[in-house]
């Protein structure tokens, strides 16, 4: 029986060419496909279908871990990830930890044993010993999120400490001088970053950093409704807040609406996602945007690369996008050019 | 006699090259442009997120075009296959991409290659969005993205240069030192083509990208000013629908040039017109190749301290040819002008400044300058 460079031959193509005829038809134009398709028929050519799967060895799944399923900013990078694995005939496993570092080690347990294809951790909390164990099973993972860069694991990443100084320095230019922080779980590197942003725009801009005016929240809706409760206890009043995600935002002018206190007139609010639901609130919420859903995408080709190419020298790609400032109405600020141009 | 070009090195058969746009939105409207006679096609921007255009988004007045926001509607795994129909056909492929940092661009870059296009342009100056003021008017920035380009592949880099700046001759010099093999120029025009009076609304909802022939002045005035500034291999872009525009545009240094906008207005057979016509004008002026006339121009452009004042003054025939024509009196600036009852134009050589104008306003070419006295 022929063999594929036979077939590569007599086609006048290259080996890569029959071979994307048979493992992705879809990327091959369909004259191309039909040439090859005959020729293969004509030369009785047909693949090793045995020899390929003990080849290929994959189960053709790949599994997203994200923290949290109720913040609306992990469907995005799920459906970042979901397109681009469905295109190239992949599965998605979606794992949610609840921020929970065990049931994170669980998960990458029983995807280990289901001899999964490869793994996007988003904001993981795993230790070292569990980047050691995933990578001796040689199973090719993605850092999604954290501004850490780990020896040979490709990441996708923004830096949410230069987001959160963006925002608030974007408060200390409007001229608010008591600037309260409602933060998030400080178990995620993410939120302690997003505080050391916080702090570094106030020194930077010589105002004093107060630990009175930093409320804890946990990074969902009913927090940041407490929070903003308690930070109107403050004399004097607060007069904006950052806070650490588009979420506890949301509760927050909730809370400040229930109490009567208007935004922007009486307090500015700006947030950190830039969820969709963050643009249709009144009023429309001045947050810090990052690419959730472009770095879904980049995570999953990466990782399918890997996948795909995993005889090849593997390549680490570090891909970074930069957070920034989406200006709408929550801190009274009304330059209309900033928000088409922004 | 001899149209074959060069662009970063790639050998091409003439110099006229498809540009990034709706007429090179999929394999096979590149290859209809490769059928009609165009060297090669430069893809519509190819992106990592691709998200729906916005309807309308392309509106004409003249010879101009604004659009909003034309970018691909194939995602990256879609181009492989977009990108691979045209290398089959034979075609040169130049993938225009799009990102917002450099290791996004670098991404997109080796991902392209690995597709099999031959070279990259970088579409860093898009009028839409924040591309422009971030990336494509601040030279370090520009350096940045480049340089980590450039150092992810290893074919060819260009980089689109917007005129909407003003520090062209900074950002052209960042692209050479980062590395880039071309530059491309220019990118539309960041524009609101017009008010609807009656409605009382823009035209299009968002600014957007002026193209065609109303922006070619522009174009040429920033391929001169990056010709006289790298040695690179420039691709002039622009307001491009006859064959003297492209002359115009190689001897002011272009090596090659990139049209789209007439395309759109007239259809592909345009190139094959153009190109015939440029084979007739070089061999009537006997030219063998294009290297005789490229940078020709350019080697006149003068500083305003070279430039040698010389008393001339308008000068002309007596005996208008059109009875009715007042274009040359009307806007003569200096009322020096003027044309009488039997339309007889008389000069007033003691008002005349030498101005000029008045050679380009008559229709019958009837002024000229000459000495005073």
């Amino acid at each position: 029986m022929p063999n594929i460079r036979e077939v590569a031959k007599r086609a006048g193509v290259s080996v890569a060419t029959v071979s994307r005829v048979l493992n992705h038809p879809e990327r091959v134009s369909p004259q191309t496909k039909d040439r090859i398709d005959k020729i293969m028929v004509e030369m009785d050519f047909s693949p090793n279908v045995f020899a390929r799967s003990l080849n290929l060895k994959r189960s053709n799944s790949i599994a997203l871990i994200i923290p949290d399923i109720q913040n609306p900013q992990n469907m995005e990078i799920a459906r970042g990830v979901e397109r681009v694995a469905h295109q190239k005939g992949y599965n998605l496993l979606l794992c949610n930890t609840e921020k929970d570092r065990e049931k994170e080690q669980s998960y990458i347990r029983m995807l280990m044993e289901k001899k999964i294809d490869g793994i996007i951790l988003a904001f993981t909390l795993l230790l070292q010993a569990d980047f050691d164990e995933i990578q001796k099973k040689n199973i090719p993972i993605i850092l999604f999120g954290q501004n850490v860069l780990k020896k040979n694991i490709s990441s996708v990443y923004s830096d949410f400490k230069e987001g959160a100084f963006i925002a608030v320095s974007h408060l200390i230019e409007l001229g608010f001088k008591r600037i309260a922080y409602i933060c998030g779980g400080e178990d995620h590197l993410e939120n302690r970053d997003k505080t050391l942003g916080y702090k570094e725009a106030l020194l930077k801009a010589g105002d004093k950093v107060s630990e009175e005016m930093i409320f804890q929240g946990k990074d969902d809706i009913d927090s940041g409704y407490l929070a903003a409760l308690k930070l109107l206890k403050q004399t004097p009043r607060p007069d904006a807040v950052f806070v650490a995600n588009d979420l506890m935002a949301m509760g927050a002018i909730d809370a400040l609406r229930t109490e009567g206190i208007r935004v922007p007139e009486d307090i500015s609010i700006i947030g950190y996602d830039n969820i969709k639901m963050s643009a249709l609130i009144e009023p429309k919420l001045t947050t810090v945007s990052w690419p959730v859903y472009k770095m879904g995408l980049i995570s999953a080709r990466i990782l399918i690369e890997e996948v795909e190419n995993s005889g090849d020298v593997k390549m680490t790609q570090n891909i970074f996008l930069s957070p920034k400032l989406k200006i709408r109405k929550s801190c009274g600020h009304e330059a209309r050019v900033s928000e088409i141009f922004d | 006699m001899e149209l074959s070009s060069n662009l970063m090195g790639i050998s091409l058969k003439n110099p006229l090259i498809l540009s990034s746009g709706p007429m090179s939105r999929s394999g096979e409207m590149m290859i209809k442009a490769l059928k009609a006679g165009a060297s090669a096609v430069v893809t519509e921007t190819i992106i990592n997120e691709i998200r729906p255009n916005v309807r309308p988004r392309i509106i004409n007045r003249g010879e101009g075009l604004q659009n909003i926001r034309l970018y691909s509607e194939f995602s990256l795994e879609e181009w492989e296959r977009e990108i691979g129909i045209v290398k089959e056909h034979g075609g040169v492929v130049i993938a225009n991409i799009l990102a917002h940092s450099p290791s996004e661009m670098a991404f997109l870059a080796r991902t392209v290659e690995k597709y099999g296009v031959d070279a990259l342009e970088l579409g860093v100056s898009s009028p839409h969005g924040e591309g422009l003021s971030i990336q494509g008017c601040d030279p370090l920035n520009l350096y940045k993205m480049v340089k980590a380009v450039v150092e992810s592949v290893n074919i060819p880099v260009m980089v689109k240069l917007s005129p909407s700046v003003n520090n062209l001759a900074a950002l052209a010099d960042a692209v050479e030192r980062a590395g880039a093999k071309g530059i491309s120029a220019i990118n539309t025009v960041r524009s609101i083509l017009g008010v609807n009076i009656d409605e009382m609304t823009p035209l299009l909802p968002t600014y957007g990208g002026y193209s065609g022939e109303p922006i070619r002045p522009i174009g040429l005035g920033a391929v001169a000013t990056i010709c006289q500034t790298v040695d690179l291999s420039v691709s002039g872009i622009g307001g491009i629908s006859r064959f003297s525009h492209l002359l115009e545009y190689l001897m002011l240094g272009a090596d090659t040039c990139q049209l789209q906008s007439a395309l759109i207005l007239h259809g592909f057979s345009l190139i094959r017109e153009i190109l015939d016509e440029l084979q007739s004008w070089m061999e009537e002026k006997k030219f063998s190749s294009l290297g005789d006339i490229r940078g020709k121009a350019l080697n006149h452009l003068k500083s305003f301290d070279e430039i040698v004042l010389e008393p001339k003054i308008a000068s002309g025939l007596q005996d208008c040819p059109l009875p009715r024509c007042t274009l040359c009196s009307d806007s003569c600036t200096y009322n020096a002008l003027e044309k009488n009852e039997k339309d007889l134009v008389e000069i007033n050589r003691e008002l005349c400044t030498g101005c000029g104008l008045c050679i380009s306003i008559c229709p019958r070419d009837c002024f000229s300058m000459a000495w005073n006295g």
